[in-house]
């Protein structure tokens, strides 16, 4: 007789793994093993249907065989961590950049990691932004110490390809605007962040990015400075808390050594 | 003593209500429909932005029922203590009239199957599911209810018949339960059981809600039908006629019209719940089953 704990992974073993023998002994006399065939279908269905609202525009693109195909061979190897599926399908972008038949969409790993960042901010909690006061009382040594943490909604991405105008051109059904993309353009550099109206997927200058993303990753304002050059910092600065890009602030010296430190 | 099973604030009444869906979140709010209360699951309000939003709107009209669908209270492993805090936090933000997991597991070694699959009926399951329903009890301070299942498959070593099972958890814990008569009839179709024996079987002090959804069909390669809950499509006459055996052993009791598939105009919805209202009414009035018919 399995304990539950064996039980449980054998279902896990059927359902997920297809493994056809896992579950033969656990049935009830007389059950027929198709009738498992019904949670195969409930789980790969209810996970590609989560992959399919965080990533619409690669739906679209590679269309919904497709699209199915790349799903069902993802929720094979990654499923999900959380009951939360809002959080389910980071690691899709990556797996699409690796996944054989897609090679001949090289822009569609990076449309993907947009779509990513776009159903983030989407569901990014309601994090309040960095309360100015405080940073406005510290003293300009404390100033120049300062580690932003970004809000939650916030991400940083860069692409070869012109990911964000396929992304809008696909969601929009603008077939005319895809059909004018140029695919050979310049490296972008892209912010998406929710904002008062929603999310926003905005392009930045390459200098601004760097500087943003410096401290996105916990610099300080000196060191995010070197990051970038040719930066209006302190204007940069006040539009990013102006727009609540920062939900918190350490002091460096409040930290404990980060590890690369250490090393 | 244990607190009572509804909220302090915004008690879910003995009538019909609906379950809620981002689609009908901006035509309830346009529409402000009459229906009693509203129930949602609780793992779509877990993030921030626009849903919590519509829902803090919402609640305004009608009070609120959290149904969770992820916490797995029969995982041989234990509670995610994540997921048992982001219920919590819904729920400190909501308000709900009342709480309900399902009797049911979907995680096993961290991993989140994404749907309510079938526990065996052993003492061993019975110990676990118990376990987890104090967790949850304690942690967010207030009874819940659990739902029975529906299923499609048993299993050899299950050894407690399953109204047997609902009732000890209840009867263990002090929890309610929240009778899905919808699930009775697929599971008593799909294994050959009783629908009104496993009806008799529940305790009614300890019905909390009921629950009432369509289901589908589908043939068999061994020729068998089996019914799928799919929850896509209207309630059919053999549920309804079940559900009146329900009100008349249980009493009045808070039902709702749930529809997660192929999800039809909230009207729809709110024509179920009438049909709903009226053999409650029915029941208030001392109208027998009989006598209805």
């Amino acid at each position: 007789m399995p304990t539950l704990l064996e039980l449980q992974r054998a279902m896990r073993a059927s359902v997920v793994q297809h493994d056809a023998s896992a579950m033969v002994e656990a049935l009830a006399i007389g059950v027929e093993p198709g009738r498992l065939d019904i949670y195969r279908n409930t789980i790969v269905s209810g996970l590609t249907r989560a992959l399919r609202l965080a990533f619409p525009a690669v739906a679209h693109l590679v269309g919904d065989d497709f699209f199915a195909g790349a799903a069902a061979a993802f929720i094979r190897e990654h499923l999900p961590g959380k009951a939360y599926l809002d959080q389910y399908g980071g690691e899709f972008p990556d797996f699409l950049s690796g996944f054989p038949p897609a090679i001949s969409l090289p822009y569609l790993a990076d449309v993907a990691r947009l779509e990513w960042a776009v159903s983030r901010a989407l569901h990014a909690p309601d994090d309040a932004p960095l309360d100015l006061s405080r940073l406005a009382a510290l003293s300009a040594d404390d100033q120049d110490r300062v580690r932003f943490q970004p809000h939650p909604s916030v991400s940083l991405l860069q692409s070869d390809f012109p990911a964000d105008e396929i992304w809008r051109a696909v969601l929009d059904a603008d077939d005319q605007a895809l059909g004018n993309i140029d695919l050979i353009g310049v490296p972008i550099f892209l912010l998406v962040e929710r904002g008062r109206s929603g999310v926003a997927v905005t392009r930045l200058q390459e200098p601004a990015w760097q500087f943003l993303d410096a401290l996105c990753r916990g610099e300080s304002l000196p060191s995010a400075i070197d990051c970038a050059t040719d930066v209006d910092a302190p204007s940069l600065l006040a539009e990013h808390l102006a727009s609540g890009r920062f939900a918190a602030f350490l002091l460096d010296a409040d930290d404990a050594i980060a590890p690369s430190e250490a090393a | 003593m244990s607190p009572a099973i509804g909220s302090r604030a915004n008690p879910i009444p003995a009538k019909a209500g609906i379950g809620l869906r981002f689609q009908h979140h901006q035509t309830v709010i346009d529409t402000r429909p009459d229906v009693a209360w509203m129930e949602v699951h609780t793992e779509n309000y877990m993030g921030g932005g626009t849903p919590l939003r519509y829902l803090d709107a919402i609640r305004r009209d009608a009070p609120i029922s959290l149904h969770g669908v992820g916490l797995s209270l029969g995982s041989a492993e234990g509670l995610d203590p994540a997921h048992l805090r982001r219920i919590k936090q819904v729920a400190e933000r909501i308000e709900p009239g009342l709480m309900s997991e399902h009797i049911a597991w979907s995680v096993v070694d961290g991993n989140y199957l994404a749907d309510l699959l079938p526990l065996p009926m052993t003492e061993e399951a019975l110990d676990v599911v118990c376990r987890h329903v104090d967790q949850m009890q304690n942690y967010v301070n207030r009874r819940i209810l659990v739902e029975n299942p529906s299923t499609y498959v048993t299993f050899r070593h299950s050894t407690i018949p399953e109204w047997e099972f609902m009732t000890a958890v209840a009867a263990r814990t002090g929890c309610g339960i929240l009778c899905d008569v919808n699930n009775i009839y697929v599971s008593a179709q799909n294994h050959g059981w009783d629908a009104s024996a496993y009806l008799a079987g529940l305790p009614p002090t300890a019905i909390g809600e009921i629950h009432l959804a369509g289901h589908a069909v589908r043939q068999l390669s061994d020729g068998n039908a089996l019914r799928i809950d799919d929850h896509g499509s209207a309630v059919i006459p053999e549920v309804w006629a079940l559900y009146q055996e329900a009100l008349a052993r249980f009493g009045p009791v808070p039902t709702l019209i749930e529809w997660d598939n192929n999800i039809p105009p909230l009207e729809m919805l709110l024509t179920e719940a009438r049909r709903a209202a009226a053999f409650i009414s029915d029941v208030e009035r001392g109208v027998t089953h009989a006598d209805a018919a």
